[in-house]
């Protein structure tokens, strides 16, 4: 169900939420955090059904902020954009939209200043939780903060995704600043390399690139296959996958830094994510490689080669993974601090 | 047969050369207890389930080791033996196993996953009696170990009966597979009910020890999963709030309750005789009440916790008079909420004159200063009301109300509820005003629930419990000597009731016989409706 206030406010979007609540019988109290997503209207859709998946797991109350509101018309609604004036249509005027969902119009402010837009979205268009989108005019962007403030859950932790684009420095940006826990995805910014650099850069204790969240399906299978006997020591290690990808140089930077051996990359450009790590040990190479999209293939010196199921790691596993848990990453902040410049200053050389 | 061909001699040294900073046991640099987000997958390792077609397998054991693979938590190295008496291959086990793990498995089905799992599935076919099925099944597990890799890491899950547990752990000794090779380990999963008093059970302790060594005995009560175990003390000890009332200086007593809705079903052959008491009380009302009775532990590292729950187990004192402070009941016929039952007695496999309890209700006190004068009121049923587990502590009045008596008629006792299931979660019931003129005061209940906060599918207990055992992690479930403590409590009790004739009847899908309400009665309280 989506609740669709048009001109309206921060205050009467509270209002709406808890009548909504009450209405559906249900607490508001069991949202454990508040998510807050800034996106342009392209990847709102897509992030929004991520988390509604993710919300299963972790129930929450999303705000999506779009960044770029203006720019954009809805099809089905002609004359309500922020900044046009026109008619609105009638208190509660009920409609399906093109994907056949229930949508009810409210009009909080008729007249005044037309800075923002909302829509309030329940039920099967949410996931576990509740969704809010804000459309704010460019001048409200500046105060974000105060946007989203009266619409925190109280006295939980913020999360802010930033699903393409992020900021220079996300610790910087207003609602950054408030936030327990930043989540950037280079890998999705117009241009990733630009986006990581920055990143390295600025990264706080708080941030956290879904790049790293890619890999810890091949972090645990790695340390489970190092904790089997004889526990030689490893040598030297070789990492190959894509190349421009940077789950991969994750991946080898953490090697590099809890192995303290010299790790090689290899990026193919035809290769699809991670495809291999080689251990060198003295009795042989062990090896985990992914030559196909869901498995993978373990050797071990002296064992018959063992597969296992092992499917690419979507935005949902990834975002169910950051939502539970909100604690600083020191284990990323380590790798991207020190072991980053271990793989990546010797192959600049 | 079970390590690496090339395994060099020294790996001990080696191993050491290369950390030089850390002395004593190997640490996987990989690993690193900051690194919250990485699970702990097993190694490798396979699962024996001995009583494969059962139903505990069917509906638990099965799906929850799908479970585990589809949350990536099985190594590629895993094998799956069933031992039965069907007249199965493997494969045929296979599509028996496929067929329960997708009507219960709790993730998505994935072929995938399902594939790569299936092709470490083996059955083995025999009798617990054949000594040349067990020579089979210890082929078929040294062949998984050299196809599978599973490296002769094993753990046997007796899925039977208690009375075949001797026999089953005989064979496995006689055919030399309870003895891990060097680096690699054997262990044993064994079911509630730990024996029938205390006399069976420290024999059946004598009959698994002997084979397996006490650490590698994993002692599983499936009703106390670890989950509710670490929700309890993570509500007791990481919070303020809470202990500094959970003393006698603010509470009154503690009722723990466990009811079932359900009769004995099929379980007629292993019921009767054993009774409500010892099916329940034994194990699971006792863990519960040592948990919400001991002290900080130390550490949460199971031998603390042990430490503490052997500590308040020992100092748990039975009432003198126990007609008074104990309660009996058998179910007779009735609705069981729109349904007709019938009674116990006239349940299939049921002797007419079975003086067997379907619900037992006893007091217990805790001599120790934290507790002195509070009862606790432990109570468990089949056919009662509903389905529900809880601890309710409740508190005692204020001691002085400034209000008018009127005001306070309807306000009970303040309650801390922790439900254990359904819904998991925390009720806390205090008295608020009525809105409107007059000055009244009425209970009022505040709620938590994992589910809404949480995540609506946490892991089913069984899944927590075989991954415990396949990494080795000590289980939160109670070691021998807290067995052996709890036998020493419910004998007198059971010893008592046997010279005390038939049990009390009680209507199906009612709180039980109207001697539990008699026996809180005496002590000035009531039974909570949970």
């Amino acid at each position: 169900m989506i609740v669709r206030l048009n001109n309206t406010t921060t205050s009467a979007i509270a209002r709406e939420i808890d009548e909504l609540h009450v209405e559906r019988g249900e607490a508001a109290q069991g949202r454990v955090l508040t998510l807050v997503i800034i996106t342009g209207d392209a990847h709102l859709e897509g992030a929004l059904e991520t988390i509604n998946a993710a919300s299963r797991e972790h129930p929450c109350r999303v705000i999506a902020i779009v960044t770029d509101a203006d720019k954009h018309t809805n099809t089905d609604e002609k004359s309500d954009r922020p900044g046009t004036s026109g008619s609105t249509p009638a208190e509660s005027d009920r409609t399906l939209d093109p994907d056949n969902r229930c949508i009810s119009y409210k009009t909080a402010r008729p007249g005044g200043d037309h800075t923002l837009d909302a829509e309030i979205r329940f039920g099967s268009d949410a996931g576990a939780g509740e969704v809010i989108v804000l459309r704010p005019v460019p001048a409200l962007l500046d105060h974000s903060d105060a946007l989203v403030i009266p619409l925190l859950v109280p006295d939980a932790p913020l999360v802010v995704w930033w699903p393409a684009n992020a900021p220079k420095a996300p610790s910087k940006d207003l609602i950054g600043a408030m936030a327990t826990s930043r989540i950037t995805d280079a890998m999705e910014a117009d241009d990733p390399e630009i986006a990581f650099a920055s990143l390295l850069e600025h990264s706080g204790a708080a941030d956290v690139d879904l790049s790293w969240t890619r890999t810890t399906i091949w972090r645990a299978l790695l340390a489970s296959i190092i904790d089997q006997p004889p526990h030689l020591p490893v040598t030297s290690v070789r990492v190959t996958g894509q190349a421009h990808f940077l789950p991969l140089e994750l991946l080898a930077s953490w090697l590099a830094l809890k192995l303290e051996v010299p790790v090689t990359v290899e990026r193919d450009p035809r290769a699809q994510a991670i495809t291999g790590v080689y251990f060198t040990r003295g009795d042989g190479t062990m090896s985990m490689e992914r030559h196909r999209a869901d498995q993978a293939r373990i050797n071990q010196p002296g064992q018959a080669s063992q597969t296992i199921s092992m499917p690419l790691r979507t935005a949902v596993d990834c975002m169910s993974e950051e939502m539970g848990r909100l604690d600083p990453d020191e284990v990323y902040q380590d790798v991207i601090s020190r072991g980053w410049p271990m793989v990546h200053n010797r192959c600049t050389r | 047969m079970a390590t690496t061909p090339n395994r060099r001699p020294a790996d001990g040294p080696e191993s050491t050369d290369a950390r030089p900073a850390e002395q004593g046991p190997w640490h996987n640099p990989l690993l690193d207890p900051r690194d919250l987000r990485m699970p702990r997958i097993a190694g490798p390792s396979s699962l024996v389930i001995f009583g494969v077609t059962g139903d505990l397998a069917k509906k638990k054991l099965l799906p929850a080791v799908y479970d585990l693979a589809n949350r990536g938590l099985l190594p590629a190295s895993f094998g799956l033996i069933g031992f039965g008496r069907r007249d199965w291959d493997d494969q045929a086990f296979a599509s028996f196993a496929e067929e329960n793990v997708r009507a219960h498995c709790r993730t998505p089905f994935n072929e995938s996953t399902w594939r790569h799992l299936s092709q470490g599935m083996r059955f083995v076919k025999g009798t617990f009696d054949d000594a040349e099925a067990f020579r089979r099944l210890s082929a078929t597990v040294s062949e998984l170990d050299r196809v599978r890799g599973t490296r002769g890491n094993h753990a046997f899950y007796m899925s039977v009966p208690p009375r075949d547990f001797p026999i089953v752990a005989r064979q496995l000794a006689e055919s030399g597979l309870s003895h891990s090779t060097e680096g690699a380990w054997r262990r044993v999963i064994i079911e509630k009910p730990f024996g029938r008093d205390l006399a069976s059970a420290k024999e059946l302790d004598r009959v698994v020890s002997e084979v397996f060594e006490p650490d590698s005995v994993f002692r599983i009560d499936h009703y106390l999963g670890k989950e509710t175990v670490q929700n309890l003390l993570a509500l007791r000890f990481a919070n303020m709030m809470f202990e500094p009332v959970w003393n006698s200086n603010y509470v009154s007593h503690v009722q723990i309750t466990m009811a079932e809705d359900m009769g004995i079903g099929g379980r007629a052959g292993y019921y009767d005789g054993i009774g409500a008491a010892r099916d329940v009380i034994q194990n699971h009302l006792l863990q519960l009440m040592a948990l919400t009775a001991m002290e900080e532990p130390v550490s949460f590292a199971a031998s603390d916790l042990t430490a503490e729950k052997t500590k308040v187990l020992s100092a748990i004192r039975l009432p003198k008079d126990l007609a008074a402070h104990t309660a009996r009941g058998q179910y007779a016929a009735g609705w069981q909420g729109s349904q007709h039952v019938v009674g116990y007695l006239d349940e299939d496999g049921i002797s007419p004159d079975s003086t067997t309890e379907t619900y037992a209700a006893i007091r217990l006190d805790v001599d120790t200063r934290r507790w002195a004068g509070v009862p606790f009121y432990l109570r468990t049923g089949k056919r009662l009301g509903k389905r529900v587990s809880e601890i309710a502590v409740v508190f005692k009045r204020a001691p002085h109300l400034p209000f008018e008596a009127t005001a306070t008629r309807e306000l009970g006792a303040n309650a801390i509820v922790i439900r254990v299931q359904p819904d998991e979660g925390v009720t806390l019931r205090f008295g608020a005003k009525t809105p409107g003129s007059a000055m009244e005061v009425r209970d009022v209940n505040m709620d938590f629930s994992y589910g809404r906060s949480f995540t609506e599918a946490s892991p089913e207990a069984y899944e927590r419990l075989i991954l415990d055992v396949l990494l080795g992690d000590p289980p939160l479930f109670p070691t021998t000597e807290e067995v052996n403590l709890s036998w020493r409590i419910l004998d007198p009790i059971e010893e008592f009731w046997t010279e005390q004739g038939r049990p009390q009847p009680y209507r199906a899908g009612t709180w039980g016989p109207e001697e539990a309400d008699r026996m809180l009665a005496r002590d000035g309280h009531h039974w909570r409706m949970p």
